[in-house]
């Protein structure tokens, strides 16, 4: 089982490499000279020797891969290196990264309990007014954008109501951390939520149902064991197997949801700065969130392996 | 005599394929959500492709009648540079619908290919087309999208196909490889290869067909994926261009929270129709998984 694990993870470290890679020849591809970032224009014409001068210093004359193992070589010594604006990338993803990852675990907390919950007593209840109502607003939830939903949302709760902020992470001069953090993170935590509470109930529910039918339920419930008892030891161990892989199978979504839900809220979280960086042509910073957003869906799908691995020694024989 | 033999099997083989897919299309048509999902996606695709054949007009601002509330002249209401919404929104139909169609087509034709190698081939081949596979599913569209669009250094339609395209292929590659990993150890595969039919005639001809079901499910599905998809790059502003318009980048619009809350007719139609179709699609993706899929029955 180690071994299998240690293998997985040591496959992650050339496919980070190949994306660097990818990305690093991309964006040089894509003709956009530092320099113009940080010299003005009229500089740039009247003092082309000092110029010349500070591509030299900055290395941008050496070849390509030259530079390129620079940057790799300095960001595994920890220096991510430094945004076109001048500010140092390590800062600003020391503070944006927790942020996201706030949001993206208070999703994926409360859409697993909300959607294995409702999906497990629609299976109890089939047909039930929660099987129903739960049912409709799947669909219904996995056919609106979520942008869109987030625009709603907005458009009730902060704007009609009042109730939350519409944007941002933390209110300036605040000294209550924890409701600042809730009143921030309520609206958007939602909106993710939705969206991923509408795939994990018809699919926990579907799961449990076929549990439910299977003969080693009849089995238990013959022996006179009481219902909840089946439900829950019998039913809901074995169903939640395929419900656990769907929902790491889904965190790559919510990675990818945040992006654009971040940008709806304007919080300041990895996703915002991606876009943001990708708008304003500020490739360092475009490359770094990248890797960090690259990294975080190889991990789960290392994660979806290992789980599967761990319920499954087929898969471990396989290996 | 063989010839003839040969011809009358292939006309029983004829006759019983055409009496399952009667069978199918009974069973279809007793589902009722997806036959309206069915008729929902066909009515609006018609009324887009008729509105945009009927030359509407989508493109020129009037800037006296700009953010109007629907009224007899502009049935869906006038956008912020006042050019008529319900042309808009059939027009952007067509595009959107035309993304979401052939990105689902393409990616699971270059999904079903690469599948079949990977999975009838196996060993290395197989290896090295899952690594590939992981690469792109790690690879943030994002990314990919901008690094073309300044590449290339325009924001068009075509950028957004091929990104889709190539981001797009992983999941029936998956499927297609699983399934052609458990169906080369039948039977008739075996036979076919005592045969010695060629390698490229049982991968695609014997194996393929027997994978269609599931292709075809997940290809519909895809559409609905696909609409989605471009409507938050264009929200984000990586879409295509506002000079073409599709659902998503009229509902690029909403972007502005005085339009929210003064001009509701703007997001609200475009929202709606994406949300119709995406639904509609949804429902015949299912009718279809239940007539196709004899596992999931």
């Amino acid at each position: 089982m180690l071994k299998f694990i240690l293998k997985k993870l040591l496959m992650m470290i050339p496919m980070l490499l190949l994306i660097s890679i990818i990305v690093f020849f991309g964006l040089q591809l894509t003709g956009v000279d530092p320099i113009n970032f940080m010299v003005s224009p009229e500089m740039l014409s009247a003092n082309a020797g000092n110029v010349e001068a500070l591509r030299e210093s900055l290395g941008l004359n050496d070849p390509l891969i030259v530079q390129y193992f620079r940057w790799l070589g300095n960001c595994l010594r920890g220096d991510l290196g430094y945004s076109f604006d001048g500010s140092s990338i390590s800062s600003i993803i020391a503070v944006r990264l927790p942020y996201t990852f706030e949001l993206a675990a208070w999703s994926l907390l409360l859409s697993a309990i909300i959607g294995i919950g409702i999906g497990i007593i629609s299976a109890i209840r089939q047909n039930g007014v929660i099987d129903y109502v739960g049912r409709v607003l799947a669909v219904l939830g996995q056919a609106v954008p979520q942008f869109l939903v987030g625009i709603m949302l907005i458009e009730i709760f902060s704007i009609k109501l009042g109730w939350f902020p519409s944007a941002n992470r933390v209110s300036p001069g605040t000294t209550n951390l924890a409701w600042d953090a809730f009143i921030h993170l309520f609206l958007p935590v939602l909106t993710l939520t939705i969206g991923m509470v509408a795939v994990l109930m018809r699919y926990a529910r579907n799961t449990m149902l076929d549990v439910l039918n299977s003969d080693y339920i009849k089995t238990a419930r013959s022996k006179g064991i009481p219902e909840w008892k089946v439900y829950l030891k019998h039913g809901f161990r074995n169903a939640m197997k395929p419900v656990l892989v769907i929902l790491v199978f889904r965190i790559p979504m919510l990675v990818g949801g945040s992006v654009v839900i971040e940008s709806v809220f304007s919080y300041p979280g990895i996703g915002l700065t991606m876009t943001n960086a990708i708008t304003s042509g500020d490739y360092p910073i475009v490359l770094v969130t990248t890797l960090i957003i690259a990294a975080a869906m190889l991990i789960c799908s290392f994660m979806v392996d290992v789980f599967n691995a761990l319920l499954d020694p087929r898969v471990r024989l396989g290996e | 005599m063989s010839d003839t033999k040969t011809v009358s099997i292939k006309e029983q083989n004829k006759s019983a394929s055409s009496s399952l897919l009667k069978k199918n299309i009974r069973k279809f048509m007793n589902n009722k959500l997806a036959v309206l999902g069915l008729i929902v996606v066909l009515v609006m695709t018609l009324a887009c492709i008729i509105g945009a054949l009927m030359g509407v007009d989508y493109n020129t601002p009037v800037l006296t009648a700009m953010k109007k509330a629907p009224d007899a002249e502009h049935i869906f209401g006038t956008d912020t540079i006042g050019r008529d919404l319900l042309a808009r929104v059939l027009y952007g139909g067509c595009y959107s619908i035309l993304i979401g169609v052939f990105c689902a087509v393409a990616s699971s034709v270059i999904g079903a290919v690469l599948g079949a190698i990977s999975g009838y081939f196996g060993g290395k081949v197989d290896t090295a087309l899952i690594r590939v596979s992981e690469v792109f599913q790690a690879f943030p569209q994002l990314v990919l999208v901008m690094m073309i669009v300044a590449i290339v250094n325009k924001r068009g339609l075509g950028n957004l196909l091929v990104i889709f395209v190539i981001t797009g292929w992983m999941t029936t590659f998956r499927m297609v490889r699983n399934e052609f990993l458990s169906l080369k150890g039948e039977t008739y595969v075996k036979v076919c290869e005592a045969f010695g039919m060629s390698k490229m005639s049982i991968m695609f001809k014997q194996i393929l067909p027997n994978v269609m079901s599931p292709i075809i499910v997940s290809t519909t599905t895809n559409v609905a994926f696909f609409i989605l998809q471009e409507a938050a790059l264009s929200f984000i502003g990586l879409g295509v261009a506002d000079s073409t318009p599709t659902w998503g980048n009229i509902l690029n619009a909403a972007k502005s929270i005085s339009v929210v809350t003064n001009q509701w007719w703007i997001w609200i139609f475009p929202g709606l129709a994406i949300t119709l179709f995406v639904l509609a699609i949804n429902f015949l993706g299912d009718g279809l998984r239940d007539v196709l899929d004899a596992k999931q029955q």
